[in-house]
């Protein structure tokens, strides 16, 4: 037990996304794929947005200022047929031509808002879809890693995974597809443009490298900034969070002051970190909301100037037409930034997920697995049975002995003496080398693992409780389970007294984690859970914890019944346990120290002698020999 | 939505009633930093005022224009003069309001942390550790927010309007006023839009939650699951939350985007009225058309921020909810006054502690509404017994204990140590005359040798190691990488529950107190290491006091006394034999764990 091995590299967050890894973008758009009909949809929806975006400031300016008000037309400034369409309307209805060109704004506008609306939840909706798949596929995965994974991760870290991790991902797809839909009327507006004044547009485009560069500059120093700001502000938390989980000692060793210095400190460098965070985005965001500002100078000006050339290129119209275009060309630029520090963020995110998408299979399955009979006799056998997690300290030195049909055996020996592992290797928790452990002959490494893990029950030390009732909790969902057959384990067990007892019996929802439920009470549910499935091999991890005699009393008789018609292995701590027992293994340090009947065993093996005097006899005995043993 | 009998994580649990007072109380702490926020406060005035001014330059550029005279260097400077003048005053606005809010939250922060450590067992029986750090973290973090984001909303908000009219006014005033009828609409739909931006925000938190305690069950069950074969059970589960959590996520979209929608659909109907009535006022040349461009540009500057009227709307009411959240903590006295005198400070010129202890008609519960832990109890020890105390699991075993170095005070009755009433002494040195190791082995991010030292980060390193071998716990340190150096806890080396049981022992060894209480803590060590602990312990202990909690009864056996409480009462003590023969509850464990 001791020094668990440090988590494996393949689950530290050493991965930084440092750079943007297309390959890792393009198995990500890989799960779009099945979405690919709403994403076509939705960029169909883009252009049409983008059409109605590119008319707005056409209407206001080449047809409503040039053409209605002052009477003028720059025939090189495209008016995409509107006047003619405004003229045209005004001949058969009659009304003004300057309230149609308003009613005509007023439609692209809400045409704008529509089609948006359609193309934004379109593509949320694939993006979403593709996420919840993308979720369920890691959870699946993890849930199908084997138990030498589980010993070296923390639940937590395991469970960001899931959640946060894949939530990284929506920002990042959904703000892709975002941009797409600023650039397209970026195009068009230029296109446009260019039509109507070569010259003005250029001097426009002068100010697009500054502004990408700008933003990509200021995105790429904000990003080494905000990484120092949420660093100091998780330290911050953590500390908070360990000095009220230890609250108590913190206290009775008068420690409180001094760690409210130390919290100060991480507080002060955390308003350091975020002032200069916000001095920096408060400053970038000023000099784009300016540059756009100055483009419109810029405008002007040299608007003025083409306006007073003789022969005028252009009209007052199209200069109002240019500073009306001037957001659409220079928003999608200042997003880029934006875009970039997402895409940063998000391939961190990515790599973990796909990290945990390729894990191998560590849990191999037999090519053609055995087919057991419906029925096991329940007959163990471990020849040689060796086992190390590390190749370095072997925790199993070679195992060989026979556990009879039905019989009991009980393991007892110190802590680190692999007791557990044992057990868990029945169950191929852990790999089995072929030819090491057999049930009723049958080598386990041919059974599959679900076949096997359904004939064996094991109970473990502590009973987990799921959201749900008690029901749920005992059958854990499995259909062959029936609510009688539950009810009926309840109560071989003898759960059934306090299950009934509850408010609402059975279907009790259980509290989180079962803080409602005595540590004996959480025994007999394991019990009743394990017994519901009706195994034909039992296996017990016995709780340490001490509990009341008259519970104690009630687990000893459950245990007795459950162990009735079927083969059971259990890692005894209780003498009356012991006592039960057909055989009692001492496990020292992965070796036999002796088998058989308990007078045997008491015999035979001082570790044992020594463990039974200490918990069971008088003190008066173990004063001596101790002192020379320690 | 799944499951209903589980709220989401995050639920305030005192009151949630409207205490409208609660926003009124940060403003103390806003003004602390009143130089910041003054000056902010102004420069936005100062920043509308040139934003305003280049509208103007337009017009006139326009119009220049329009009239035929190509010389618009005057506008245009002007323009870009504006444009830097604002460059400067904007950002050295956000950046004052910016940073007060940033001090606000170190202030929070700090006051917070300090407030917490004064709670104790009773407090902490009534909330969790996971609440208190959603106040540290989100409600702070709401807090901060409100003072930063919603300062400059409510101050564009505020001078967009004003200055944006009074220009219109100055243009136009007849077409001024026809900007006013869609105001109150999108006012009206922006508080609305808002509302159920929060409510379907709220949903999507839930179900997300729900996703994360899915997640969270499956994982810490594994073993559970897979032993039992039980995949398919979470899988469904799990599958129903995703969904559930997609469904939400994808309303919460909708709302949003036919926000993004609807909001310049009905500002557009400001610019239609321009754009028609003072098109009309062009054509009949009782306006110029820059002035109209200008009033297009005055039109966005006022219908912009009421677009996020609803969202400062939201960000107000989330504030009070928080600052209410925090108030609550903040608001709190110390669980445990400290006045005593006895002991003084540093304790180094105070008199030897001899160790007799006081039970008084002792009666304890952690939190008034809650069934006493344990109740009119009274007990003399003297100084140097060993006391062994036992009893079914909830009989107040840990509370007699965590009375004594006032973790928790009595509701009733009286301690004393040495004859002094608890309270009389100063907290300092009645914690150091009183050393417990509680039951749970908890050990922090750090050092190990910082672990085992706690209360003195300077102690000798010969020391430490000396109360490492009474611990059975020297070899295990000899064993590590880097010693007592090797970092234990979160992101260090994880010991196993037997090594940090001895840890903890050790740093509960270290101080050689005058009376030492040990919590259950050899659970987790087998049997021989514990007798072999014990050996020593009462050795070096001679003289003494010493209080144990224990389940074995080979163990209590070495006490001088044993002490059996059963719900909180004091049912029986006195020696091993003389309780056998009592009978009972002792007797019958004694009997079950063959030491009868």
């Amino acid at each position: 037990m001791s020094g668990r091995p440090a988590p494996p590299p393949a689950f530290e967050d050493a991965l930084t996304g440092q750079r943007v890894d297309f390959g890792l973008l393009r198995r990500l758009l890989g799960w779009l794929k099945p979405e690919g009909r709403p994403l076509a949809l939705s960029g169909l929806l883009v252009l049409v947005t983008a059409f109605f975006q590119v008319i707005l400031p056409v209407i206001l300016s080449v047809v409503v200022i040039d053409h209605l008000l002052l009477g003028e037309r720059n025939p090189a400034a495209p008016d995409l047929g509107l006047i003619a369409l405004t003229e045209h309307l005004a001949a058969v209805t009659g009304l003004s031509p300057l309230i149609l060109a308003c009613a005509l704004y007023a439609v692209c506008q809400l045409a704008i808002g529509f089609a948006g609306h359609g193309h934004r939840m379109l593509l949320i909706g694939a993006v979403v879809a593709a996420l919840a798949r993308l979720r369920e596929a890691v959870f699946q995965k993890l849930l199908r890693q084997p138990a030498a994974f589980w010993d070296k991760v923390s639940v937590g870290r395991v469970t960001t995974r899931v959640t946060n991790d894949v939530e990284a991902l929506y920002e990042l797809l959904r703000s892709l597809g975002t941009f797409l839909g600023e650039f397209v009327p970026f195009f068009v507006a230029l296109g446009i443009m260019l039509t109507a004044d070569v010259p003005l547009t250029l001097a426009l485009l002068a100010f697009a490298p500054l502004l990408g560069g700008l933003s990509l500059a200021f995105r790429r120093a904000m990003r080494a900034v905000y990484r120092r700001a949420r660093e100091s502000l998780s330290w911050l938390n953590q500390q908070m969070q360990e000095n009220l989980a230890g609250l108590s000692v913190v206290q009775l060793y008068g420690r409180e002051r001094e760690n409210l210095a130390r919290y100060q400190e991480t507080n002060g460098q955390n308003r350091r970190d975020e002032t200069r965070a916000l001095a920096l985005e408060t400053l970038y965001g000023a000099l784009t909301d300016s540059l756009s500002n100055l483009a419109l100078a810029l405008t002007l000006f040299l608007g003025a100037r083409a306006l007073g050339a003789e022969p005028s290129t252009v009209t007052l119209g199209t200069v109002v037409l240019f500073t009306r275009y001037i957001d659409l060309l220079f928003q999608p630029l200042a997003a880029l930034g934006e875009q970039y520090n997402l895409l940063f963020r998000a391939m961190a995110s990515g790599e973990r997920i796909f990290q945990a998408l390729d894990w191998p299979r560590l849990h191999e399955e037999p090519a053609s697995p055995a087919a057991l009979p419906p029925r096991l006799v329940g007959g163990l056998t471990f020849k040689d049975l060796r086992f190390a997690y590390d190749p370095a300290t072997p925790i199993l030195k070679g195992l060989s002995f026979t556990v009879a049909p039905r019989s009991t055996l009980a393991i007892v020996g110190p802590t680190g003496s692999g007791k557990s592992t044992l057990i868990r290797l029945l169950s191929r928790l852990y790999p089995v080398t072929p030819g090491q452990l057999f049930i009723d002959g049958v080598d386990v490494t041919a059974i599959h693992s679900r076949e096997l893990r359904k004939r064996i029950g094991v109970v473990l030390q502590d009973f987990h409780v799921f959201a749900g009732t008690v029901l749920d909790n005992i059958t854990l969902g499995d259909p062959a389970i029936t609510r009688e057959a539950a009810e009926a384990a309840a109560a071989t067990v003898g759960a059934d007294a306090f299950i009934e007892a509850l408010p609402e019996g059975f279907d009790t929802v259980l509290a989180e984690r079962g803080r409602n439920l005595s540590q004996g009470q959480r025994q007999l549910l394991a019990f009743a859970r394990v017994l519901a499935t009706d195994p034909e091999i039992l296996v017990l991890d016995e709780a340490t914890a001490s509990i009341d005699s008259e519970t104690e009393a009630a687990i000893q008789t459950a245990l007795k019944r459950l162990r009735t018609d079927r083969t059971t292995v259990i890692i005894a701590h209780r003498l009356a346990t012991i006592v039960d027992a057909d055989q009692v293994l001492v496990l020292v340090n992965g070796e036999q120290e002796a088998l058989g009947p308990l007078d045997t065993v008491l015999a035979a093996s001082p570790t044992y002698a020594r463990m039974h005097r200490l918990q069971f006899e008088e003190p008066a005995l173990e004063g001596g020999d101790l002192e020379g043993e320690a | 939505m799944p499951s209903p009998s589980r709220g989401s994580p995050i639920t305030p649990t005192f009151s949630v009633g409207a205490r409208r007072g609660s926003l009124r109380r940060l403003l103390p702490w806003v003004a602390r930093h009143k130089g910041w926020v003054g000056y902010s406060l102004l420069a936005f005035a100062g920043a509308r005022l040139l934003e305003a001014s280049v509208p103007l330059f337009l017009a006139e550029a326009i119009d220049l224009l329009a009239a035929g005279n190509w010389d618009v260097r005057g506008p245009v400077l002007g323009i870009a003069g504006a444009v830097l003048a604002r460059l400067f005053v904007v950002s050295s606005a956000r950046v004052a309001i910016r940073r007060a809010a940033v001090n606000v939250a170190f202030d929070l922060r700090r006051a917070l942390f300090d407030r917490l450590q004064r709670q104790g067992l009773a407090f902490f029986g009534r909330h969790t550790v996971g609440d208190m750090m959603t106040r540290a973290v989100s409600d702070i973090g709401v807090v901060r927010r409100l003072v930063s984001v919603g300062t400059i909303f409510l101050v564009i908000l505020t001078y967009a309007t004003t200055i944006g009219f009074a220009a219109m006014f100055y243009l136009a005033p007849e077409l001024a006023w026809m900007v006013f009828p869609p105001l109150p609409v999108i006012a009206v739909y922006a508080l609305f839009a808002a509302r159920s931006m929060r409510a379907a925000s709220e949903a999507t938190q839930a179900t997300l939650g729900h996703v994360t305690e899915r997640a969270q069950e499956t994982f810490g069950g594994i073993r559970t699951l897979q032993a039992m074969a039980r995949e398919p059970f979470v899988e469904a589960r799990f599958r129903e939350a995703n969904d559930a959590y997609r469904a939400a996520f994808l309303h919460q979209a909708r709302i949003n985007s036919l926000m993004t929608a609807i909001m310049p659909s009905l500002a557009a109907v400001g610019t239609l009225i321009v754009l028609g009535y003072g098109g009309a006022l062009v054509q009949a040349g009782a306006l110029t058309p820059g002035k109209l461009v200008a009033f297009f540009a005055y039109v966005a500057m006022v219908i912009q921020p009421m677009r996020s009227a609803g969202t400062l709307v939201n960000m107000v009411q989330r504030g009070r909810v928080s600052a209410e959240r925090l108030f609550d903590i903040l608001d709190l006295p110390d669980e445990i006054d400290d006045q005593g005198a006895r002991g003084g400070e540093s304790g180094s010129a105070a008199p030897p502690v001899a160790g007799a202890l006081a039970f008084q008609n002792v009666t304890a519960r952690y939190g008034a509404t809650r069934a006493a832990a344990l109740s009119n109890l009274t007990l003399h020890i003297k100084p140097g017994e060993v006391i062994a105390i036992m009893g079914p699991v909830g009989a107040g075993k840990s509370t007699l204990l965590a009375l004594l170095p006032r973790l928790l005070d009595p509701d009733a009755g009286q301690l004393t140590l040495d004859n002094t009433p608890l309270p009389a002494w100063s907290l300092g040195a009645l914690r150091r005359a009183i050393a417990l190791v509680p039951q749970d082995a908890f050990l922090f991010a750090d050092d190990l040798g910082a672990n085992l030292s706690y209360d003195d980060p300077e102690r000798e390193e010969a020391l430490i190691l000396d109360a490492a071998e009474a611990a059975a716990f020297r070899q295990t340190v000899d064993r590590l990488p880097d010693g007592l150096d090797t970092r234990v806890g979160e992101r260090g080396l994880t010991l196993s529950g037997g090594q940090r049981q001895r840890a903890t022992l050790t740093r509960g060894l270290v101080r050689q107190a005058p009376v030492l209480l040990l919590d259950d803590c050899f659970a987790a060590v087998d049997t021989h290491t514990e007798a072999q602990i014990l050996d020593g312990l009462f050795k070096a202990r001679a003289g003494k006091t010493t209080l144990f909690v224990t389940h074995r009864s080979a163990t209590a056996q070495r006490a001088d006394r044993i002490i059996v409480l059963e719900d909180g009462l004091l049912r029986a003590a006195g020696t091993h034999e003389k309780l056998l023969a009592q009978g009972g509850w002792y007797a019958r464990l004694a009997k079950r764990q063959g030491t009868a």
